[in-house]
């Protein structure tokens, strides 16, 4: 299949998204809502382009409009960029909190003097975190609430059972609006206080009991291996090879 | 998953050989972060003076990936070209499964570059064992040789952990 984008003819596989065919050829399309592990969401429209088919042109979301033969698509048109301006300067009325919402409003431009109501505020509801954990097996968080109070948190904002601490969701978060404090033996996130686990050889915390336990579960690795740090695994392993043990 | 290939090679270490100079260390983290920092290297030099023995430890590119049975996303996949256990980094959640999973501690959580580090054999290429000194550690067809070397070092590892529970 082929397409063409920004005047330059591509190839395309059966499947595959404007944004996919961009990105494998090195074109910048913004993003928020898309992430590698999960595809694209159609939901933030900041990855929006204009795509030219059977002589008639519309905007698109590009993370998840279906590569068709001939198709032409512009990344960067006047009404594009309109349309992303509004969409990062919606975004940075609701978590102007988050430092990559202010670098974006910064950096499109956006002149109104439309400082948000939530100024602590940093989550942009984009969902990246709820799709991480359902990828990991414990769909401890889901959006709650609907409209403009829509929101990500556990069930009735209660430490989750299903959570193990794992923090995926704190990383993939682009706003960084998800908190994640390990303090001496303590983690917390989402409300939840987590025990950490000290290596069984040299005492350092250095993951949650439900982290060890689901590794465990999936990889058949019985829990009382998985208990020592990254440091002493390899140590352990270099003692044994000489015969004797480094504990 | 996939076998080993024909063509395929693997790193060996000989301990006996180490001098404990860490130079793979420095090579390392230089090669693949552009700075001489041996807690971000992909291979660790272990040194207990009592006995005077010394000894790197990198990943063995295991046959049954424990990194990749763990990994929800499949970020973590053998290289064809190389026979290498790669991390997508643009996949991966960074839930650090990976790094519990290891039982050569082998594969970390950088914080530096918030992402998870392993070795990648330098695609193909390692450049720890071209500035090895002692010729410790070589890069060699995964033969005969290479792969009882490398069994002989899961044994010992399913010993350290037997002797622990
Ligand atoms: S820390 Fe808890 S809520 Fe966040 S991804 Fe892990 S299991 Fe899910
Ligand atoms: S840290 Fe990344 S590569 Fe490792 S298991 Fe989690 S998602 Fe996979
Ligand atoms: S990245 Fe395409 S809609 Fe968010």
């Amino acid at each position: 299949m082929k397409l063409i984008i920004d005047g330059k003819a591509f190839n395309a596989y059966p499947g595959d998204s404007i944004l996919d065919v961009a990105r494998r050829e090195g074109i910048a399309i913004p993003t928020l809502c898309y992430h590698e592990a999960f595809g694209g969401q159609g939901s933030c429209r900041l990855c929006t382009v204009e795509v030219t088919a059977g002589g008639r042109s519309r905007l698109v979301a590009s993370c998840t409009y279906p590569v068709s033969e001939g198709i032409e698509v512009k990344t960067s048109t006047p009404a594009v960029e309109k349309i992303r301006r509004n969409i990062i300067m919606v975004l940075y009325k609701r978590a102007s909190g988050s430092v990559l919402m202010q670098k974006l409003y910064r950096e499109y431009g956006c002149s109104e003097n439309s400082l948000g109501e939530k100024q602590e505020e940093r989550c942009i509801v984009c969902r990246l975190c709820v799709l991480a954990c359902e990828k990991m097996g414990t769909s401890a968080i889901s959006t709650v609430m609907r409209g403009i109070d829509k929101r990500v948190g556990t069930p009735y904002d209660q430490a989750a059972t299903a959570c193990i601490g794992c923090a995926a969701c704190a990383h993939i978060c682009p706003t960084g609006a998800i908190e994640v404090l390990d303090s001496g033996n303590i983690r917390t996130i989402w409300n939840k206080n987590f025990n950490l686990i000290n290596c069984e050889r040299c005492g350092q915390p250095f993951a949650t009991r439900e982290e060890i336990d689901y590794v465990s579960r999936r990889s058949g690795i019985e829990d009382a291996e998985l208990c020592f740090c990254e440091e002493c695994r390899r140590k352990k392993l270099v003692g044994k090879m000489q015969g004797f043990s480094p504990c | 998953m996939g076998s080993q290939s024909e063509m395929e090679k693997i790193i060996v270490v000989q301990p006996e050989k180490c001098t404990g100079c860490r130079t793979c260390e420095l090579v390392c983290s230089f090669t693949h972060t552009g700075e001489f920092n041996p807690a971000r290297s992909r291979i660790s030099v272990f040194t207990f003076e009592k006995v005077g023995f010394s000894s790197p430890v990198l990943c063995q590119q295991c046959s049954t990936a424990a990194c990749m049975q763990v990994c929800p996303v499949g970020a973590v996949s053998r290289d064809n070209k190389t026979g290498a256990m790669v991390v997508n980094s643009s996949r991966c959640l960074v839930c650090k499964a990976c790094t519990i999973a290891c039982p050569l501690g082998a594969t970390f959580y950088d914080h530096v570059s918030d992402s998870i580090l392993k070795c990648d054999l330098c695609g193909g290429d390692p450049e720890c064992v071209k500035f090895c000194p002692s010729g410790a550690i070589t890069y060699q067809e995964a033969g005969e040789a290479g792969l009882a070397r490398r069994k002989a070092v899961a044994a010992k590892l399913k010993d350290v952990y037997e002797e622990v529970s």
